[in-house]
């Protein structure tokens, strides 16, 4: 279960710095009142401009109309290693899909398939 | 009323015989008719490993059953007996039709505007990620 986590570790970076670049956007084009005096500050800002990529549901792509609780390879991807379950804006799936995938992961919880929390 | 569809899984312990999991399976099938039900389809899954320890096992012998029933007694009486037998450690069962209904209805109403038309920008009804990906492939 862990290596099916594995691409799904960049998403919490890219969502985190998605949220400050949402932050520190606006007052950079006013910038200079704010951090003009320091050297270092404008560059750092021109590193944070990246592109974000466009995330696409994946459900979407493929035209799900029906998420299946018994394929758990299927929703690993979507659980954090402790069990959790990720949240949309990391993982870019559509408010419905998000909903039948609960659903899904939580049926599949109650059947020993997915784990609610991590062992010890 | 209308056909009920239900899926109904349920754990052995990983050491019991074969035979006494047919037992099993067998005995559910017999309360399933004799309450007009009927199974449609028995899969064994076989000894696979739980995600997290159940009665202090880590492994279990899954079975997976669907049932058609038009009245939901059946599952009722079904659960009772897995509770009462010995060798199964958990079970579940999930109604889904109503969920099997909705995704026919989805794939009609994919169907019926790709047919409607075939490359134009789909309405709105649906999120544009999908809208997207239909008009690749009806192209």
């Amino acid at each position: 279960m862990a290596e099916d986590n594995a691409p799904q570790h960049h998403a919490p970076a890219s969502g985190g710095s998605q949220h400050h670049g949402g932050g520190s956007g606006p007052p950079g084009s006013s910038g200079p009142r704010a951090q003009g005096g320091r050297p270092g500050g404008p560059a750092k800002r021109g590193k944070r401009n990246f592109v974000r990529k466009k995330k696409v549901c994946r459900f979407c792509v493929d035209k799900v109309d029906f998420i299946d609780y018994k394929k758990a390879d299927v929703l690993s991807p979507f659980i954090q290693e402790r069990g959790k379950i990720l949240p949309r804006r990391m993982t870019g799936t559509c408010a419905r899909h998000q909903r039948w995938l609960t659903v899904a992961i939580k049926r599949a919880q109650n059947i020993a398939l997915l784990p609610f929390a991590a062992e010890l | 009323m209308e056909e009920r569809q239900y899926d109904l899984i349920f754990i052995c312990r990983p050491d019991t015989p074969e035979a006494e999991i047919d037992k099993v399976i067998s005995t559910l099938e017999h309360t399933a008719t004799e309450k007009g039900a009927k199974i449609e389809k028995t899969e064994k899954w076989g000894r696979k490993r739980m995600a997290y320890r159940v009665h202090r096992l880590r492994e279990g012998f899954y079975v997976y059953l669907v049932i058609r029933s038009s009245h939901g007694e059946v599952v009722k009486e079904l659960e009772r007996r897995l509770k009462v037998s010995d060798v199964v450690i958990k079970y579940l069962t999930i109604r889904l039709d109503e969920e099997f209904k909705r995704q026919e209805k989805l794939k009609r109403h994919r169907e019926r505007r790709a047919a409607r038309r075939p490359r134009k920008a789909t309405p709105a009804a649906q999120p544009p990620s999908a809208a997207g990906g239909e008009q690749a492939t009806t192209l």
